[in-house]
């Protein structure tokens, strides 16, 4: 016997029961960010070629445009335009399709609308989703719903109970107690308006409240922590206690939800399209909005509008860099976020409990991934998409910001998949393809102070020939509140044009 | 001269590697987790090499012939140590013990080999080039036999042959020693003809390779299987004891040959002898045509479609001898139609309507087959009914799974349908229900096909009655966003099997 032999032995066996990792397709996805930053940068752009009359401009073709349009469409009047700058209308509620599935980008349902969600209800029984009183059972998200990667294994729904103590049990039933007194109140709506009061909590971080009601549990600090990264991309010290409480006490659902597509709340937006398509102009930047006598002259491309008034559904910090002599927005803050949509060819080797709609994996910095053949009336898939969400909460938007639009995609590639390995040590031999979304921007961070934020309602109270619309108005980006300000915009702005 | 010595040396270096590779192999194919069976099996193989390298001091005297003799046992050991592994597990308890038994084993004579050969040597080579020459060849055969094992042997020969292919070459290279060394080993005629036996022995081996793995596979399931595939939505395996063949999907019991009529019978024509002049009717699942050879015993029927998911079990049901004589060729039938398609989604882009649908699942096992017992289902089957309609549904056991059947019956009246449940007794199921559904009363037939083994106008009122233990229970219905049906049949089958 000799070592080498012993070496070359091990060395071809070890070679012959190992894996190599399989090529992986795929890119960044274009997130407007280059557009975005020409106006920060206040470029020059070419003289416009026309000039078009029209009484109302919508700028952007998210949730809230779309939905401000749906209004003034549905009210009759049909003489607006919107303008959207990428070269897909839905902002947080954009899709996209391959082989295998259609898959979203960013919001992925819409939690069973309560009785308040007036508008919600509305929108949904046009679309069929809501028939005489009763939910298409199709659109509900089927069985299993959820499941948490704990402590090496998976478990169902997303509350920790693996190895839970009588104290984290006990810790969970006290702080269910507590949203019921808050949900009780009236107080935690959707929308947000209808029932938002000023109040002491706003004054105080979610993280500060859980310590001053005496929650030790980790488990429950966990959960709280992903609530709040989950809805605004923040950690609990990051968010007002007023919008982490609104996250649990705001919801009352009357069925098991929530309501979801293989393509998420692109859905709604491939419906809102159907109809609205030949208002809707993708590809269409807005460069300028200037005063012009008492109108507002919108340049974008080679075209000024000249509009009685402007619905502005884009974020709201974007509108100081378009609109001559506007105040900069200093007092809202977004967060910064990545969404992986990654193709399995084949799926991974599940021992336990079947694959959910949602799976988290607990401790990960990341938020989990959301299967997109999950709503499949098929019994057999073999194939999927899954839409791996990331909400970069931890340290400040500015440098994450920078994180996102330094490193290249190999570096989350590898991010994405190590942080999937852990759960499905086999993902690397199933992905033959991620394509990466960078969002600086993603969303309104409730930040304490939110609620009773001058600039919030400075923005919200507009009374000029300028609206603003979007969800930053009610500090965070939901589904609900992105279509209650586009609504109340359109309302606002056909009120005005009567007059 | 040194030439054909040298070959030798990576011969018997090959011999050694494969051996070391089926053991590997075959542990972590029996036994699973193959990182681990690996690095014991390779462990412990190296350390008894070492064992045997120490050992070869004690061996003084007659080299050559303890070298052929060596070689021998290694064929023999290793040689056989597949078709013994195969063996050990389908008979035994003690398959770990046995396979490391023989891991040390071959490894302590493959130990002595190199060091017996290099004395061997020693006198006709200077030390300088017979170390580096045996070691060159040495490392030479294994990287053949590395790459021989994955590319050549294990898809073509697979295991067993393959260790028995280089028992064989072993004892042939003792058998050449005799001729290669025989200023050293004299005549010696004894040891000649005992590698001919080995030879013999192995050659025989290799001839029954194929009887040593079957009695191995079929000791795996209680009775001789006489077919099996993996499909790529299932493993279909057919059994046959006696006279009863059974099938199996994914290890579940789908019909024994034996009581196959009971069931069959039992699922068609309590509703289809009661819709007068039924002419279309629908068969969802069901890929086996035990059901159509049934729905063919109706001369007004006109078209049979059968929906079944898996192409592999539709074509089996379509050729196998003995299942078509078992269905009566019922799915190459004139008027039967097979589409191998998803039941749910094909239902939904079909606008047909069917005068009677069998709907015959597995049992809900699981989120994706509990898909096709929901209400947004039976919806779905009920706009698929003519006005005078009725479906059947295959609905588990109302006795072991009790809260299970009342739920699938409370899922069809939620979903707008008039439910009629009933059952019977299978000797190889054990209590079994079914329910018809329609959106009209039904009434039990006057009159049915002749031939029947089972069933009796007088009977089938019969079924409709309930003996008290299974009578019905509170459920839920069972809904795509709320599958309590999964969550029932679970639970329902745990108490019956702790």
């Amino acid at each position: 016997m000799n070592s080498s032999r012993r070496q070359f032995l091990s060395a071809a066996l070890v070679g012959l029961a190992g894996k190599t990792d399989r090529p992986v397709a795929g890119g960044f996805i274009d997130d407007g960010h280059g557009p975005g930053h020409q106006l920060r940068d206040r470029a020059q752009f070419a003289a416009a070629k026309r000039t078009v009359k029209i009484p109302i401009v919508i700028v952007g073709g998210g949730i809230a445009g779309l939905s401000a349009a749906w209004r003034l469409d549905k009210r009759g009047f049909h003489d607006f335009v919107l303008l959207e700058m990428a070269d897909h209308a839905g902002g947080n509620a954009r899709w996209g399709e391959n082989e295998v599935s259609a898959y979203p980008w960013a919001a992925h349902y819409v939690p069973v609308p309560g009785k308040k969600a007036a508008l919600v209800r509305e929108l949904f029984e046009e679309l069929g989703v809501l028939r005489n009183g009763v939910w298409e059972e199709r659109y509900l998200c089927f069985s299993p719903q959820e499941r948490l990667f704990l402590h090496g294994r998976w478990q169902e729904g997303i509350e920790p109970v693996t190895a839970a103590t009588a104290r984290d049990r006990e810790d969970f039933a006290r702080f269910a107690a507590r949203m019921n007194e808050f949900r009780a109140t009236g107080q935690f709506t959707i929308p947000m308006e209808l029932g938002a009061k000023a109040s002491p909590l706003d004054r105080i971080s979610m993280e500060d409240w859980l310590k001053q009601e005496r929650f030790a549990s980790p488990y429950l600090h966990w959960y709280v922590n992903y609530a709040c990264r989950d809805d605004y991309g923040v950690l609990a010290a990051g968010t007002s206690a007023w919008a982490g409480v609104h996250y649990f006490a705001s919801r009352e659902p009357d069925e098991k939800g929530p309501l979801t597509w293989p393509e998420g709340n692109g859905w709604i937006t491939r419906r809102l399209l159907d109809k609205l398509s030949h208002h809707v102009h993708t590809g269409a930047m807005v460069q300028r909005i200037a005063h012009n006598g008492r109108k507002l002259q919108v340049s974008s491309g080679d075209t000024d509008y000249i509009a009685d008034f402007v619905i502005f559904a884009a974020p709201s910090f974007l509108a100081p860099y378009l609109c001559d002599g506007l105040p900069p927005v200093r007092g809202l803050s977004y967060s910064p976020w990545l969404t992986a949509n990654l193709t399995l060819d084949r799926l991974p080797a599940e021992t336990g409990i079947e694959t959910a709609w949602d799976n988290v994996v607990y401790d990960s910095p990341a938020l989990g991934y959301v299967v997109a053949t999950h709503q499949t009336l098929h019994t057999h898939i073999d194939r999927s998409v899954w839409t791996f969400y990331w909400a970069l909460a931890q340290g400040s938007p500015a440098d994450n910001r920078r994180l996102l639009l330094e490193k290249d995609w190999n570096y989350w590639k590898a991010a994405v998949l190590a942080d999937l390995e852990r759960a499905h040590p086999d993902i690397r031999q199933c992905v033959s393809r991620i394509d990466i979304l960078r969002l600086g921007h993603a969303m309104a961070r409730p930040a304490p102070g939110f609620l009773e934020s001058d600039e919030r309602h400075r923005l919200i109270a507009a009374s000029g020939n300028l609206l603003f619309a979007n969800s930053d108005l009610s500090g965070f980006s939901i589904f609900e509140e992105a279509q209650y300000r586009g609504v109340r915009a359109a309302e606002r702005a056909l009120v005005k044009l009567s007059r | 001269m040194p030439i054909l010595l040298f070959l030798s040396v990576a011969l018997i270096a090959a011999c050694g590697l494969i051996y070391e590779l089926v053991a590997g192999t075959l542990a972590s194919y029996l036994l699973g987790d193959s990182v681990f069976q690996f690095s014991t099996v390779i462990g412990s193989y190296l350390f008894a090499m070492g064992v045997g390298s120490y050992l070869s001091r004690y061996i003084t005297r007659g080299l050559v012939a303890r070298f052929v003799s060596i070689e021998l046992m290694v064929g023999l050991v290793g040689g056989f140590s597949s078709a013994a592994l195969f063996l050990a597990f389908a008979y035994t308890q003690g398959f770990r013990l046995i396979l490391y038994a023989v891991v040390v084993a071959i490894g302590i004579l493959v130990g002595l080999e190199i060091p017996l050969l290099m004395r061997i040597l020693k006198n006709r080579l200077e030390f300088r080039e017979l170390v580096a020459h045996v070691l060159t060849f040495d490392y030479l055969g294994a990287l053949a036999a590395s790459l021989l094992f994955p590319i050549l042997l294990v898809p073509k020969l697979g295991m067993v042959r393959s260790a028995l292919l280089f028992g064989i070459v072993n004892a042939g290279v003792a058998l050449w020693s005799t001729y290669l060394f025989r200023d050293q080993l004299g005549g010696r005629p004894l040891l000649r003809a005992s590698c001919i036996a080995v030879l013999a022995l192995l050659g025989a081996g290799m001839a029954a390779s194929e009887k040593i793995t079957q009695a191995a596979d079929n000791n795996l399931y209680a009775d001789e299987v006489i077919f099996s595939r993996d499909t790529r939505y299932q493993r279909i395996v057919l059994t046959k004891w006696k006279d009863d063949v059974r099938l199996f999907l994914s290890s579940h019991l789908q019909f024994s040959s034996r009581d196959e009529y009971r069931y069959h019978e039992a699922l068609v024509h309590p509703g289809l002898a009661a819709i007068p002049g039924a002419r279309r009717v629908l068969v969802l699942g069901g890929g086996d045509g035990l059901a159509v050879r049934e729905i063919l015993k109706y001369p007004d029927v006109q078209s049979i479609t059968l929906v079944d998911l898996d192409p592999e079990m539709t074509r089996l049901f379509s050729t196998h001898p003995y299942l078509v004589m078992l269905n009566q060729h019922s799915l190459i039938d004139a008027r039967v139609h097979v589409i191998n398609s998803d039941a749910f989604p094909w239902l939904q882009q079909t606008s047909d309507a069917y005068d009677f649908v069998v709907v015959d699942f597995p049992d809900p096992t699981n989120y994706s087959l509990g898909k096709l017992y929901t209400t947004a289902f039976y919806r779905l089957l009920a706009k698929h009914l003519s006005a005078q309609g009725l479906a059947v549904v295959q609905s588990t056991s109302p006795l072991f799974a009790r809260q299970s059947y009342w739920c699938i019956v409370e899922t069809l009246k939620q979903a707008g349908l008039k439910t009629y449940p009933y059952h019977l007794y299978v000797p190889s199921f054990g209590e079994w229900g079914f329910v018809l559904a329609g959106l009209y009363p039904y009434e039990p037939p006057l009159r049915l096909p002749g031939g029947m083994r089972y069933l009796s106008t007088a009977l089938v009122p019969q079924m409709f009655q309930f003996p008290v233990d299974m009578l019905p229970v509170d459920a839920e219905p069972n809904r795509l966003n709320d599958q309590v049906l999964v969550r029932y049949y679970e639970h329902d089958w745990r108490e019956i099997t702790h």
